[in-house]
């Protein structure tokens, strides 16, 4: 029992840097996914092409040899971040253009009609965004967003090469020196609490957004 | 003595002198000018003008296609014109600029001329997140910012203009089409507007639900709100309007009261439009 518990502590350490991972880098998704979204709606033509171009080479490629390339290629040329600022780096990277994505297309579902009504009623571009349109877009984007967020849990398990003590290693490590399977059944056990957290969460917020009918 | 009996002619013309002085002395609210505008060179507007006067009904009629909804949405700045003038209040609104071109005055002075303008759209075009009281709120605070107190009592009073106040703090996505619509009424007076402009108000909504539009409609004739409006209700057309356009592919066709327009159609194109319509 006293062993159970001290794997139990360890994992939960290991949970703490998923957590860190995976918090810090939706903090950070949120807004810069929004302004990604923006700029590639907006009629700036270079600014469209340059994210529509970002976008497309981090939905196309790995996001393990983003990962990869933030933490050994860059060091060659001379940019050596510490091990969790490089993973951070790399996920938020990658997340906002997901982001970006679904952002975009919940703009894009704001009817035409909702512009015309602003414009008449004098609101300003900015206005027009942050009180008619954003607030539409938030209903549309939940269930897609709640999909990708949950994805980010478990893409977090990817930091695992880069040597650094997430839970799915802390529990390997336990695993290979004590040939024990159970850390993997309560890594699993782990990740589905997170999951199940965010989901209950995503279902709330879905619920407030969509009290009103379109 | 003998001066003072006048023959029935010369009455008419004296009668008629007075009311073109009276024309000449009510503010021109609208005033556009050769406007023309296509859509990727198909010419949809073909040198379009029209005056409206303080407190004219002008009903627009025509068939699908003929561009009504361009000219309203054109003197609004939903879409730009090609070619032309648009004055408002006395106002240029669009008109040639300086690099020789015709454009729109913009910023501060696009949302002073804006203000006299309300639009109703066939969608409605209510915002679905925000109840009845926010809908109408939104502009006055945010956009004019008055008072929210002062505010409030005006919306307070238009909804109970268009018979609504008990729904206050519903969402538009819980009224039927015809209250919808009479929100979007409520919202645009709420900015105080001087024009209204209507773009087939009533074609989105069942039959049934269409007299109560028209009868908020009928109300802001009687107190003398300036309307333009684009509808297929010829009766409301004929006993609401003062002025009657009506337009058919870009052009306008024939005007005139609606005792003229209806009564004595000139052109062919309006005999057959009215009579596809009885
Ligand atoms: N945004 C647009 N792009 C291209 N063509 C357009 C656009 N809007 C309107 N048109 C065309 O311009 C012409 C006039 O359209 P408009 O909507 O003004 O007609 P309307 O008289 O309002 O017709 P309806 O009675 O069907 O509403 C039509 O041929 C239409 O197809
Ligand atoms: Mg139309």
């Amino acid at each position: 029992m006293d062993h159970l518990m001290q794997m139990v502590l360890l994992m939960l350490e290991g949970t703490e840097v998923t957590l860190e991972i995976f918090v810090v880098t939706f903090i950070l998704v949120l807004p810069l996914g929004l302004f990604a979204a923006l700029g590639r709606l907006s009629s700036l033509r270079l600014l469209n092409r340059a994210l529509e171009l970002y976008i497309w080479i981090m939905r196309g490629t790995p996001l393990m040899l983003q990962l990869l390339f933030v933490y050994f290629a860059l060091p060659m040329v001379g940019i050596k971040l510490p091990d969790i600022a490089a993973a951070l780096l790399a996920f938020t990277l990658n997340y906002t253009a997901y982001f970006a994505e679904i952002f975009r297309a919940g703009i894009q579902a704001v009817p035409k009609g909702q512009y015309e009504a602003a414009h008449m009623l004098g609101l300003s571009k900015v206005q027009t965004m942050w009180r008619v349109v954003i607030p539409q877009m938030i209903r549309n984007v939940l269930p897609p967003m709640s999909n990708e967020t949950i994805n980010l849990v478990k893409d977090t398990s990817l930091i695992y090469i880069l040597a650094m003590n997430d839970l799915l290693r802390v529990a390997r490590t336990i695993v290979q020196r004590e040939f024990d399977m159970t850390p993997f059944v309560v890594a699993a056990v782990f990740y589905l609490v997170m999951t199940a957290v965010l989901t209950w969460g995503f279902h709330r917020l879905e619920a407030h957004f969509g009290r009103y009918a379109m | 003595m003998e001066e003072m009996v006048m023959t029935d002619a010369a009455f008419a013309a004296d009668a008629a002198a007075a009311d073109a002085a009276m024309q000449e002395l009510r503010l021109p609210m609208v005033t556009m000018r050769g406007i023309q505008k296509s859509y990727g060179g198909k010419p949809v507007l073909k040198d379009i003008n029209l005056r409206v006067f303080a407190g004219d009904v002008l009903a627009i009629l025509g068939p699908s296609g003929s561009g009504k909804s361009t000219l309203l949405r054109c003197l609004c700045h939903l879409e730009s014109i090609d070619d032309g003038y648009i004055g408002v209040l006395g106002q240029t609104y669009a008109g040639e600029d300086d690099i020789g071109g015709v454009s729109y005055v913009a910023g501060e002075a696009e949302r002073q001329i804006l203000g006299h303008m309300g639009m109703v759209f066939q969608q409605f075009n209510l915002f679905p997140h925000m109840t009845v009281f926010e809908n109408l709120m939104l502009a006055p605070v945010h956009v004019k910012h008055i008072p929210r107190d002062e505010a409030e009592a005006t919306a307070i009073a238009m909804l109970r203009k268009v018979g609504l106040e008990e729904h206050r703090d519903k969402y538009p996505g819980q009224l039927s089409g015809g209250q919808q619509q009479r929100v979007a009424i409520a919202r645009a007076l709420c900015m105080h507007p001087d024009i209204m402009l209507f773009d087939e108000p009533t074609s989105a909504l069942d039959p049934e639900l269409t007299g109560e539009v028209l009868r908020t409609m009928r109300q802001l004739a009687d107190e003398n709100m300036t309307m333009l409006v684009v509808t297929h209700e010829m009766p409301f057309a004929h006993d609401v309007a003062n002025k009657i356009m009506f337009m058919a592919d870009g052009v306008v066709v024939e005007s005139g009261s609606p005792e003229e327009f209806f009564e004595h159609p000139q052109q062919e194109r309006t005999k057959a439009f009215l009579q596809s319509r009885l």
